[in-house]
C-alpha cells in the first residue's frame, strides 16, 4: 500500500493506465426511439401488403423479445415458446368467439394465460432438469398443445381452426391493417419498453447472473428459483400478448401454426438478432419476416434462403447480427443498468 | 459468542466423508485460514458453511442464528459471501455488472417499482451503480468497470470477484484460494487489499489457501486439515513446530 491508501501493483496500475486512455462518449439509448418514429409513415405507402407485413413484423418482435428472456437473458434451453404463443392466440380468439369479448379486452388475458404456460414451463427447470432434457421436454410441452388445440373442438374448433371476427378496440372495428397497425405498433412499444425497464434493473441482472454462473449468483443472495420463474412468466407474458395480436391479423387461429417449424422460426428471430439482447430481438424479428416474404413467389426457395441465412450469420456473426451493429454503434451493445 | 461457529461439522458425498467432526470457531474481524492437502475437505467445508453442500452431522452457527440447513441465497442473506476457487465471476457481464449482482440483495427497487420506472426504483437503480462504480475505484479497479469479465486476465477477475464478494460489507468473507495462479506483486497487492479491509471494515475473513507465505503474513490463526478431520490449530508462530502438521504435508 502506498503512504496516502490507494492500492498499488500491478492490476491496479493498469487499471489507471487504462483510465488515462480516451474514452468515446455513448450515445444516448433514446436513439431506440427513432425506430417506432420511422415507422409512423408506414401507412402512408397505401401498400397494403408492406402494411401486412410491418403488422406481422410487430407480432414477432414480441415472440422474439419474450423467447430471448428465456434463452438468452436466463440462457435455459427450454423451447416451449411455441406453447406460449399458441396459447395466447387461441385465448384471445375462444374468448372472442366464445365468449363475446372484444378484442382488446383479450389482450392481457391472452399475456396472463402466457405467462401462466410459462410459470408451468419453468418447473423441469426449477428440479434441476436443463439442457438436453429442458429443451425436449419444453418442445414436446409445445407438441402437447398442438394436440390438444386439434382435439379440443368445442373450443378451438380442432383442425378447422378457429375463425375470429375482425378486432375491435373500444367499440372500433380494426377492419384493414393500417388500423391494426397503430394499435400494434403501440402495444409493441409498451411491452418492449417495460421489458428494457425490467432487464435494466437487478431482475435482469439477475437472470444472466444465473445464467453464466448458478451456483456463484445464489451466493450472492439471488433467490435462484424465483428469479427461474420470474423470467419464465414474463416471457410467456410477451409472447402471448403476440399471440394475440397474431389472431386479429390473420383473423384465423389453426394447430398448424404452433409446430415444430415455427419454433425454428422462433429461435432463429433470436439467434439471428443476438440472444440476450433487445435490440437483437427486434432486428431478428426484422429479418426473419421480411426474407420469406421477399421469397414468397419461389416457395421451396423460402426455406433454403431462411436456412442459408441462420447458417451464414450463425457461422461468422454467432452473437447475431446486432454484434456487427454494435461494433460500429455501441448503443447498440446492451448494458443492464441506470446510470 | 463468535461469529462463526462450526460443531462437529461433517459431510459426506455418497460413501465418502470429505469433512468428519470438525469444529472451529471465527471473532469478528478474525482472518482465519484453513490449509491442508488436496483432498483435505476445505472446499466442502465452505459448500456447507454456504449451503452448497448438505451437512451429514454438526451445526453452524452465524451470528447465534443456525446456518445450517439453508438454501445457499439465504446464507448469503445473512451476511456470509465467498469466492469460488474457479471461474466464479459471471463471464458475459461487465466488471461493474458482476459488482452490481454482488449488491443485489440491497439494491432497493421492487418489481413493479421497476416495470413501471417509478422514481424511487429508478433511484434505487442509480445509487447502486453509482455504489458499484465506487467500490472498483476504491480498489483501484475502476477503469476495467466497463469490460466483459471473462476478457479480464486472472488477477483483475480476481480482484473483481472480491470486490463483488465485500460489495455488502458482509461480516464473513470466505476466500477459496485467492492467490493461486498470481503473479507476486499481484499477492502482494491482494494482501494490501485484504489487510486494509479487515482492518478498516472489521470483516473476518476465512481463506483457504495453498502459499504459505500468503497464509503467514495475514492470518491470525490456522486450522489445518488433513482427510477431513481437523488435525492442528493455532498462530502462524506455533504451527511451524507442530509434528502433525509437518506429517501431513511432509509425509514424515
Amino acid at each position: 500500500m502506498s503512504e496516502a491508501g490507494e492500492a498499488v501493483g500491478p492490476v491496479a496500475a493498469e487499471a489507471a493506465a487504462a483510465a488515462r486512455r480516451p474514452r468515446r462518449r455513448a450515445p444516448g439509448r433514446s436513439v431506440f426511439w427513432l425506430l417506432p418514429v420511422l415507422a409512423l409513415p408506414v401507412p402512408l405507402l397505401l401498400n397494403p401488403y408492406v402494411q401486412f407485413v410491418v403488422n406481422l413484423i410487430l407480432v414477432y418482435v414480441l415472440v422474439g423479445v419474450g423467447f430471448n428472456i428465456v434463452i438468452g437473458n436466463l440462457g435455459q434451453l427450454a423451447f416451449a415458446n411455441v406453447a406460449f404463443f399458441g396459447l395466447g392466440a387461441y385465448a384471445s380468439g375462444i374468448l372472442t368467439v366464445h365468449a363475446g369479448w372484444p378484442w382488446w379486452t383479450t389482450v392481457l388475458p391472452a399475456g396472463i394465460v402466457g405467462a401462466l404456460a410459462g410459470v408451468l414451463a419453468s418447473l423441469p427447470a426449477l428440479r434441476r432438469i436443463r439442457l438436453f432434457y429442458l429443451a425436449i421436454l419444453t418442445m414436446a410441452f409445445g407438441e402437447l398443445m398442438r394436440w390438444i388445440y386439434i382435439r379440443a373442438e368445442p373450443l378451438t374448433h380442432g383442425s378447422m381452426g378457429l375463425a375470429v371476427p375482425p378486432p375491435v378496440l373500444l367499440g372500433v372495428r380494426l377492419g384493414t391493417d393500417r388500423q391494426k397497425f397503430y394499435v400494434f405498433l403501440a402495444l409493441a412499444v409498451v411491452v418492449v419498453v417495460l421489458t428494457a425497464s425490467l432487464l435494466r434493473s437487478r431482475f435482469g441482472r439477475a437472470f444472466m447472473a444465473i445464467r453464466d454462473n448458478e451456483i456463484a449468483a445464489a451466493a450472492m443472495g439471488i433467490p435462484t428459483g424465483r428469479y427461474f420463474v420470474l423470467a419464465f412468466a414474463w416471457g410467456g407474458f410477451v409472447v402471448g400478448i403476440g399471440g394475440a395480436m397474431y389472431t386479429a391479423l390473420i383473423g384465423h387461429v389453426t394447430p398448424e401454426a404452433f409446430n415444430l417449424l415455427e419454433l425454428i422460426l422462433h429461435f432463429a428471430i433470436v439467434m439471428v438478432g443476438g440472444l440476450a439482447s433487445l435490440a437483437g430481438s427486434v432486428i431478428g424479428a426484422i429479418v426473419l419476416t421480411t426474407t420469406p416474404e421477399l421469397f414468397r413467389d419461389f416457395p421451396g426457395f423460402q426455406e433454403l434462403v431462411l436456412a442459408t441465412l441462420i447458417i451464414l450469420v450463425l457461422l461468422f456473426l454467432p452473437r447475431g447480427l446486432v454484434s456487427l451493429l454494435a461494433a460500429w454503434w455501441p448503443v447498440f451493445g446492451e448494458r443492464y443498468y441506470r446510470e | 459468542m463468535a461469529l462463526l461457529e462450526v460443531e462437529s461439522l461433517t459431510v459426506r458425498y455418497g460413501g465418502l466423508t470429505a469433512v468428519s467432526e470438525v469444529s472451529f470457531r471465527v471473532e469478528r474481524g478474525e482472518v482465519r485460514a484453513v490449509i491442508g492437502p488436496n483432498g483435505a475437505g476445505k472446499t466442502s467445508l465452505f459448500n456447507a458453511i454456504t449451503g452448497h453442500a448438505p451437512l451429514a452431522g454438526g451445526t453452524i452457527r452465524f451470528a447465534g442464528q443456525r446456518l445450517d440447513g439453508l438454501l445457499p441465497h439465504e446464507v448469503s442473506a445473512r451476511g456470509v459471501r465467498r469466492t469460488f476457487q474457479n471461474g466464479g465471476l459471471f463471464g458475459d457481464l461487465t466488471a461493474l455488472e458482476n459488482v452490481l449482482a454482488g449488491l443485489h440483495t440491497q439494491v432497493a427497487s421492487g418489481l413493479l417499482g421497476v416495470l413501471f420506472g417509478l422514481p424511487g426504483a429508478r433511484a434505487a437503480e442509480r445509487a447502486a451503480t453509482a455504489r458499484a462504480r465506487e467500490l472498483l475505484d476504491q480498489m483501484g479497479i475502476g477503469a476495467l468497470a466497463d469490460r466483459p469479465a471473462g476478457a479480464l486476465s486472472g488477477g483483475q477477475q480476481r480482484m473483481v470477484e472480491i470486490v463483488r464478494a465485500l460489495a455488502t460489507r458482509p461480516p464473513l468473507l470466505l476466500l477459496d484460494e485467492p492467490a493461486v495462479g498470481l503473479a507476486p506483486a499481484v499477492r502482494e497487492e491482494l494482501l494490501a487489499l485484504l489487510r486494509r479491509v479487515v482492518r478498516e471494515e472489521g470483516i473476518a475473513v476465512v481463506l483457504i489457501e495453498h502459499a504459505i507465505e500468503f497464509v503467514m503474513s495475514i492470518s491470525d490463526t490456522i486450522l489445518v486439515l488433513n482427510e477431513g478431520r481437523a488435525i492442528a490449530e493455532g498462530t502462524p508462530a506455533e504451527l511451524p513446530r507442530n509434528r502433525e502438521v509437518l506429517e501431513a504435508y511432509l509425509g514424515r
